[in-house]
């Protein structure tokens, strides 16, 4: 509990950053600390996240730091539950919905009805969709470069 | 964090273990977490709010650092209606909201508290609001759910929303 508590301040120092990565303001954006997702499984949601969206026709958001987030998010559920739970929720059980699979990235919303709450897939005509359908690594990493 | 660490032992609860599964919760929704009142304690300090011996429940901009022993000690403390923001480290538009959240509780600042729940750290205040898609946004007025609504936000519709929302007496 404390131990923890502690744990996370001393890790978490502030990485001196030049811009917020999100919301495009000039404060530092600090969250404590986390396990990180393997490189290796953010590679392969970066990817997928790439292919998905040309494949569905939908954008990435232009503020590019919420797509890092969540592609990351599906990482790390990929790494600790083996498949990419939807990281834009609270579960009860998250081995049991990894499992049932309703809300494994692409989720029965966003194959049925192109709705993703996570703004990871947007529509054109989503106010938050941007213009791009990739994103690259270095741009994911400088994005949550303090989490 | 040793700044306002009070010891407090939360008997039956091992928050320790809490990190990504959903810990068994021993907490009955129906009641609040029972705590010896001195062990409460009220800090002045940076921004955030937590629950003593636990980790931080968030960091707010020009907020006072409180201990507070329970999310519903929380509520009742609070002489504004209270805005929570349940959220997730990895839920993107969570993170979005960080900044959009600092805005408007200084805009709003005599007339909302704004508190944010990792819904990771505390998941049995998650199930107690039936929590589900992230971030869910809750206004508590007089310590009970008020207004609810998901999703990310701009600080010009947040502002409308809230102040919307309050304007309806009872």
């Amino acid at each position: 509990m404390t131990l923890q508590a502690q744990a996370s301040s001393s890790f978490a120092v502030g990485i001196p950053s030049l811009t917020s990565p999100l919301g495009g303001s000039s404060h530092r954006l600090v969250v404590r600390a986390k396990v990180e997702p393997s490189d290796k499984s953010v590679e392969i949601m970066r990817k997928f996240s790439e292919q998905y969206a040309r494949k569905s026709g939908t954008y990435f958001c232009v503020d590019k730091g919420v797509t890092s987030v969540v592609i990351k998010g599906l990482a790390d559920h990929k790494d600790s539950l083996g498949a990419p739970l939807c990281p834009c929720r609270h579960y009860d059980d998250k081995p049991a919905e990894a499992g049932q699979g309703f809300w494994n990235c692409p989720c029965v919303p966003m194959r049925e009805r192109k709705e993703c709450h996570c703004m990871l897939f947007l529509t054109p005509d989503n106010d938050f969709a941007g213009k791009e359908q990739a994103i690259s690594l270095e741009e994911i990493k400088e994005s949550t470069a303090n989490m | 964090m040793a700044v306002s660490v009070s010891v407090l032992t939360i008997a039956s609860l091992d928050w320790g273990s809490s990190n990504r599964l959903a810990a068994p919760s021993k907490l009955s929704p129906a009641t609040s977490l029972q705590f010896p009142p001195r062990t409460r304690k009220f800090r002045f300090g940076n921004t955030g709010v937590y629950f003593p011996s636990q980790p931080r429940v968030l960091p707010l901009v020009k907020a006072k650092k409180q201990s507070f022993s329970s999310f519903d000690d929380l509520l009742a403390n609070s002489d504004k209606p209270v805005l929570v923001d349940f959220y997730a480290t990895w839920c993107g538009p969570c993170q979005f909201m960080g900044p959009v959240l600092n805005e408007v509780g200084t805009l709003l600042q005599d007339k909302i508290q704004v508190v944010k729940i990792d819904t990771e750290k505390y998941p049995s205040i998650a199930d107690k609001f039936r929590i589900e898609a992230l971030p869910t946004f809750i206004l508590f007025r007089d310590g009970e759910p008020y207004d609810r609504f998901e999703g990310a936000l701009t600080a010009d519709q947040l502002v409308q929303r809230i102040e919307g929302s309050l304007k309806v007496k009872q």
